[in-house]
């Protein structure tokens, strides 16, 4: 007995062991098997992968009109679950049954995939890529030799929602001013409605809600630029207020915060129980579904006294980009694909069927809401800091933010030793201005 | 057990059957144990595997931030998950078999009651207790008040102090079952005149099961112990489920494979592969060990008994 419990601790442990290996597999199905209808050459099947499982049936849609234009080619959309696409990716991505094009992430995620040269630079192939706003595309660029791997797929922009209803039920209305904002919020908690649905118990929630409200404060832009230069470091005052700022606000959310799960303080504000939402533009969709009557309208947190910036802000960053595989079979037709993929034509269906924030020039939103998000963020936009410059190393700033922000609201680290967290954490790999 | 016999050589034959098996095993356990060791000893920039490092992952491992400080307390939560496990889900779990062991007609109910948890994936036990849990819509708390019990009410989940805690209830309410299955096999095997006996000689019920029952299962609860040890070292599924990834609140629930998943999946580190490889290969290292150790400590004090 003794022995055969040693022998299945082996075994278990083994098994542990292969999460650890992520060797290629060769089973996929073998593409290029159905032919497009009015082809008058040889047809191609591209494989394309996702992370969007929800999607799938809106693709495949978004491809048909594709595959009319082209009848030679056939796009074969597959998505993966979202928590295994990573890894999913890689695998393919280094074997020899790959997709020919595939979502890529963003940013600091997306460096593994180019430093280990399975994607290929899209400038010289995607001409229309010039046309893109630059900060989009520092997400799909490699940070070692300043390429674009990428086309970017979507953007994300972070803001305020509000519950119109409620906001008229109490006589408020969109803050204009720092004093507007606090004032809202000490009606809402009189009138026993809670002012802001936060959920910090998802770290990765914490530095949302933290952009959505102090990003003006603490300089925006203006702060990523200092980083960059070389000039401060995240324990500059102006962050550490932007620290205090956001513990001073924990009064307007939910009780033991960071014991409320991110989906609670979604249902929170779904449900009618919290008058505003700190959130990105992502949860529209979500809010509109859980909710069909709700009426929402968002505003940009205006800035506190004594701010870096005189006026608010809304964050963003790319998220998401279409990437070519370096080791495909049909460079040529994956190259028309990829270029369609960056017309107006794909973002507008970007936009109408998918809800998403299409970046790519010329994309209108028929969605008031929608296009209300996207022009507060054309006026005055930020970067969603953490995530964008911060994501090249181990640990990331986003996972620093959520443990800081957390020991914050515990009362286990003041406004400096929570911007201290951050600076130490990321001092492991990162030096002001490199 | 004690009768040993040399074994005969295996015939052609029975090395034919074992191939099938032999071949499962080298595939799924032994190929990915070398390359997770051969990754572990390369340098990496992102998937492409470059020089020879020999043990500079695991020197990083133990030498650099955020490695540094997260593997131990990482190692130190593991380890407060097996005491958790050990105090209330194997005391427990002895308990409600010895229990049942004297009921025969509700022993079959109940085994199948305690054993039902495990049929769930414990991703969604996971999930559920974090459901029931919440602060906001959260029905435990909701009981609490309801019975004038406010101040017992607590963000469970959301307190560095009860999290972890909350964590071995929760593993234990799913795996409870285990150790009374195994404790309700052992304790129908046992020999009842030895116990008839102690009776006879005037033993309370309590001087029976301590001094007679509980010894004659100590190789049992050797079994369980290791078993448990290797569980609370791989614990996954719920710590992510209740705690995220990063182990909310700040690092409280953090446990080993939450820091190989982060380093291995959620990290824009260039050698991203290489340590998380390191992690594993420690991790493996760690189980191997204390299993054998722990092993053979309890032949010892086994011999020493008979």
């Amino acid at each position: 007995m003794n022995r055969r419990t040693a022998l299945a601790g082996l075994t278990t442990a083994a098994v542990a062991l292969t999460l650890g290996a992520c060797a290629p597999s060769s089973d996929s199905p073998e593409p290029g098997a159905a032919a497009g209808e009015g082809c008058d050459g040889e047809a191609v099947a591209l494989d394309v992968w996702s992370w969007r499982t929800e999607d799938v049936k809106t693709y495949e849609q978004i491809f048909d009109v594709f595959e009319e234009a082209n009848p030679c080619i056939t796009v074969n959309f597959q998505a993966h679950l979202n928590t295994e696409y990573d890894q999913i990716l890689r695998t393919g991505l280094t074997g020899s049954d790959g997709p020919d094009i595939a979502q890529v992430r963003s940013y600091g995620l997306l460096q593994p995939l180019i430093e280990g040269g399975n994607l290929e630079p899209l400038e010289d192939l995607v001409p229309a890529l010039g046309d893109f706003d630059q900060a989009i595309l520092d997400g799909a660029r490699s940070r070692e030799d300043g390429a674009v791997y990428g086309v970017p797929l979507a953007t994300q922009t972070i803001q305020v929602y509000y519950n119109t209803a409620i906001f008229e039920e109490n006589g408020l209305a969109e803050p204009e001013t720092w004093d507007d904002f606090i004032a809202l919020n000490e009606t809402l908690l009189e009138k026993d409605v809670t002012p802001l649905a936060v959920g910090a118990r998802d770290g990765w929630f914490v530095p949302t809600v933290h952009d959505a409200l102090t990003a003006a404060q603490y300089g925006g832009a203006d702060f990523q630029q200092a980083l960059r230069d070389g000039d401060t470091d995240f324990t500059d005052p102006a962050y550490v207020d932007s620290l205090q700022t956001f513990k001073d606000l924990q009064k307007y959310m939910p009780d033991d915060v960071t014991g409320v799960p991110y989906t609670d303080a979604q249902v929170l504000f779904t449900s009618e129980q919290a008058a505003m939402f700190a959130g990105g533009s992502y949860e529209q969709a979500f809010f509109q579904e859980a909710n069909p009557d709700l009426d929402l309208g968002v505003f940009q947190v205006p800035p506190p006294p004594g701010s870096a910036l005189d006026h608010p802000v809304s964050a963003g960053y790319a998220d998401g980009n279409w990437g070519l595989s370096a080791t495909t079979e049909h460079p040529e037709e994956a190259e028309t694909l990829l270029n369609w993929l960056a017309t107006p034509e794909f973002g507008q269906l970007v936009a109408d069927e998918l809800k998403q924030f299409s970046p790519i020039p010329g994309v209108e939103f028929s969605d008031p809401l929608q296009q209300e998000m996207w022009d507060l963020y054309q006026e005055n936009p930020a970067p969603y800091l953490l995530l964008v410059d911060f994501r090249y190393g181990d640990p990331v700033g986003t996972d620093l933010m959520g443990e800081a922000g957390q020991k914050l609201f515990l009362g286990d680290a003041d406004a400096e030793q929570a911007a201290g967290i951050i600076q130490d954490g990321l001092s492991a790999w990162w030096t002001p201005g490199e | 057990m004690n009768g040993r016999r040399t074994a005969a050589l295996p015939t052609p034959v029975a090395l034919l059957f074992l191939l099938p098996a032999a071949a499962l095993f080298a595939v799924f356990v032994l190929y990915p144990m070398a390359t997770a060791l051969t990754y572990s000893l390369f340098s990496w920039r992102g998937t492409a595997q470059e020089a020879f490092v020999g043990l500079d992952n695991f020197v990083a491992l133990l030498t650099t931030e955020p490695y540094r400080s997260q593997l131990p307390r990482a190692f130190a939560h593991n380890g407060l998950l097996f005491a958790g496990a050990m105090v209330v889900q194997n005391s427990v779990g002895l308990l409600l078999a010895y229990a049942l062991h004297k009921r025969d007609r509700l022993r079959r109910l109940f085994q199948v009651l305690y054993t039902m948890p495990y049929l769930v994936s414990p991703l969604v036990v996971g999930y559920l207790w974090s459901l029931l849990l919440s602060p906001l819509f959260g029905p435990v708390n909701a009981a609490l008040r309801a019975v004038g019990l406010e101040s017992v009410a607590q963000p469970w989940l959301g307190d560095p102090d009860t999290a972890l805690w909350v964590v071995v209830l929760v593993t234990a309410w799913q795996w409870v079952g285990f150790p009374l299955l195994i404790y309700g096999a052992a304790l129908g095997s046992l020999d009842p005149t030895m116990e008839e006996a102690a009776m006879l000689d005037g033993a309370s019920s309590r001087q029976r099961f301590w001094h007679v029952t509980l010894p004659m299962l100590l190789p049992v609860i050797g079994t369980v112990s290791v078993l448990t040890f290797i569980f609370s070292m791989e614990a996954f599924p719920i710590p992510y489920a209740l705690g995220g990834s990063n182990g909310s609140p700040a690092g409280a629930t953090d446990v080993m494979s939450l820091l190989f998943y982060r380093t291995a999946f959620n990290s824009g580190a260039s050698n991203a592969i290489g340590i998380s490889s390191a992690v594993a290969i420690v991790l493996f290292v760690v189980i191997v060990g204390v299993s054998v150790l722990f092993t053979r400590w309890f032949r010892h004090v086994e011999r020493g008994l008979t």
